[in-house]
């Protein structure tokens, strides 16, 4: 937040009045919000709001993106009522606001602009979602309507606390950043029930991201979404790297006939949709930043994203439980023993894989972007390409199975950026991809830094300029 | 505030269908308050070419606003379509509360009705639309007000211009 903020302190409120956190599902944008506010003179203006961000439990922001009435009004009279509808229950409730200030800066700022990229990246409405500020207010009461006929919540099929308190038990112990991960997707499909999910690390050289551990794309058409890559600030997944902050979209239908109206009073041109890796028609999307304290890329270690064809499907609640999960994924990340810290020189047992043998793999290597075709199919390109590259090489030349993470590091032709983690990162994704590609040529981890190449066919390589 | 009345062609046409319909009034020391209304009727006003405006809301759950709006006969009513966010906002300085006549509580019915068939478009049960609207007929009050300003109030650049009669 910019500037000091001259805060009382706040007045203790009876152990029963209603909470802003209690109330915040209204806050999802599924029901637009309606504000009342006042001029000099009290003449009334009453105006719905697509997006009410929730800040902190004393505390709302409305975008502003436009200068209108309710702007000028709260300038002239800070006072303001904002009735809003639970979209489960219908119930409804009035907070009594106070305008405070508004910030065109810092982290509020940047994470609700993130938001409104993140739904704009997705319709190519990015100009005219350019956010001016964020007014903030103060929540000073909270009043349940007396009336309507509110339904009777409905039961949560898990609890989140229980689900994160058991995921973050599930991570401890993890031999290596591989296992991590998968420990990682398990724990969200089994314990939070989510059926799509992406973690996605950082390219060092590039800042784009690729998936690493993917869960629920079988069906996609394009692979299991291991190797899958996203540009910074692309997407949820883009936006919620490029500013570290969770992005969440609830209702993409809502979103989209939201921003298809603001577009039809702006110049804006043709709307284009960005391709974006994931579901076709997700209604539902949450990627949450795992941050860790030093890398090439800042502090970012990755991304987790989950996604649904549902709409709702993820709460603020769950935005709280999978930012806990990442907060605890990067922490482990960073503790994780250096890959190479204990590198054996001594090599395993000699590999007993039998004889290669039946129709060779054609293993095709362009050095231009380092891409490697197996039997023309494109298979893996960057870094990871550099390595498979080498250990075909050195297998086909000189008969070798096992190798090292050291060597690899200090391999001349393979350029890797000084950062420990990625070359671990590009192992897994290497070693994924294989398995998901071709199971006559794989990767096998056979100790801490060392693994072996297994190779079932025989292999003929081919280098293009 | 008052100016010549009579509601443009276009705005006449929109609201003649179901829309959500929120209200705003402020009180003697300007404090605004929030409503939402269960109904909408425009019909012949009481100059030639004017129209009255009529919005009933539950009188219970809205005591304070109902209270400000026969005081300072403040009110602002913005109408929008849910499917395309589309907003007329209409204000006027004289309004006035009243008992609903019996022509007038009958408003609410089919116009709920009307409501809950464009928000099943958009994926919103009958169930919880009846719920966010229920009241009990007892409760009913109907605002009154002639339209003296009418704006546009669909979100975006041009929200808030008005519109000329």
């Amino acid at each position: 937040m910019s500037g000091p903020l001259p805060r009382p302190l706040p007045r203790p409120l009876p152990h029963d009045a209603l909470t802003l956190d209690a109330i915040r599902t209204c806050l999802e944008g599924v029901i637009p919000g309606t504000i009342a506010t006042a001029d000099a003179v009290g003449t009334p203006n009453v105006s719905q709001l697509s997006q009410v961000h929730y800040v902190d439990p004393g505390h709302i922001a409305l975008s502003y993106q436009f200068f209108n009435k309710t702007r000028a009004n709260i300038l002239a009279n800070p006072d303001a009522q904002l009735e809003v509808i639970d979209p489960a229950t219908g119930a409804q409730y009035r907070l009594r606001l106070a305008y405070l200030r508004t910030e065109t800066e810092g982290p509020l700022f940047e994470s609700m602009k993130a938001k409104l990229s993140g739904i704009a990246s997705h319709v190519g409405m990015a100009e005219v979602f350019r956010l001016r500020g964020a007014d903030l207010f103060r929540v000073v009461a909270i009043e349940a309507v007396p009336g309507g006929a509110p339904l009777p919540a409905p039961v949560r099929p898990r609890s989140l606390l229980s689900a994160v308190r058991r995921a973050c038990e599930g991570l401890r112990g993890a031999a290596d950043l591989s296992d991590l991960l998968d420990r990682a997707v398990a724990a969200l499909r089994d314990l939070f029930g989510v059926e799509h999910a992406l973690i996605l690390l950082p390219d060092a050289a590039s800042g784009r991201l690729f998936t690493v551990a993917a869960l629920g794309y079988e069906a996609s058409g394009r692979g299991s979404g291991i190797g899958w890559e996203v540009a910074p600030g692309d997407g949820v997944i883009g936006v919620a790297a490029r500013e570290r902050v969770p992005i969440r979209i609830t209702h993409m239908t809502t979103d989209v006939a939201y921003s298809m109206a603001m577009r039809e009073g702006t110049a804006a041109g043709i709307a284009h949709e960005i391709p974006f890796p994931g579901l076709d028609r997700p209604h539902s999307q949450l990627a949450v930043p795992i941050l860790a304290s030093s890398g090439a890329c800042g502090d970012l270690a990755g991304v987790l994203f989950v996604e649904s064809a549902q709409e709702m499907r993820f709460t603020y609640d769950d935005e709280d439980a999978l930012a806990t999960l990442a907060a605890q994924l990067g922490a482990l990340m960073r503790g994780l023993p250096p890959a190479h810290g204990a590198e054996a020189e001594e090599m395993p047992a000699p590999a007993v894989a039998p004889p290669a043998v039946g129709t060779p793999i054609t293993v095709r290597h362009y050095a231009g972007d380092d891409s490697v075709f197996l039997d023309h199919d494109y298979l893996i390109k960057g870094v990871a390409g550099a390595i498979l590259w080498k250990l075909v090489r050195d297998h086909t030349a000189l008969g070798r199975t096992d190798f090292t993470n050291r060597e690899l590091r200090l391999a001349p032709d393979i350029p890797l950026p000084d950062f420990a983690e990625n070359l671990e990162a590009r192992l897994i994704l290497l070693q994924r991809r294989l398995a998901d590609r071709c199971g006559c040529l794989r990767i096998e981890k056979t100790g801490r830094g060392r693994f072996r190449l297994l190779v079932e066919k025989p292999l003929r390589l081919e280098e293009m300029q | 505030m008052r100016r010549e009345r009579g509601l443009d062609e276009t705005v006449r046409r929109f609201l003649d269908r179901s829309l959500s319909v929120n209200v705003a009034t402020s009180d003697h020391d300007g404090r605004p308050l929030v409503a939402r209304a269960v109904a909408a009727r425009v019909s012949p006003g009481i100059s030639p070419d004017g129209e009255r405006l009529t919005v009933l809301i539950d009188g219970r759950a809205n005591a304070v606003l109902v209270a400000a709006v026969a005081a300072t006969g403040r009110l602002a009513v913005v109408f929008t379509e849910p499917s395309t966010h589309r907003s007329i906002q209409i204000k006027d300085d004289g309004a006035t509360v009243a008992a609903p006549t019996v022509d007038e509580s009958a408003l609410p019915g089919p116009y709920i009705d009307g409501f809950i068939a464009e928000l099943a478009g958009m994926g919103f049960t009958e169930a919880f639309v009846r719920a966010v609207m229920a009241f009990d007929p007892a409760d009913l009050v109907a605002l009154h007000l002639e339209p003296a300003d009418v704006f546009d109030q669909t979100p975006g650049p041009r929200a808030g211009e008005r519109i000329p009669a």
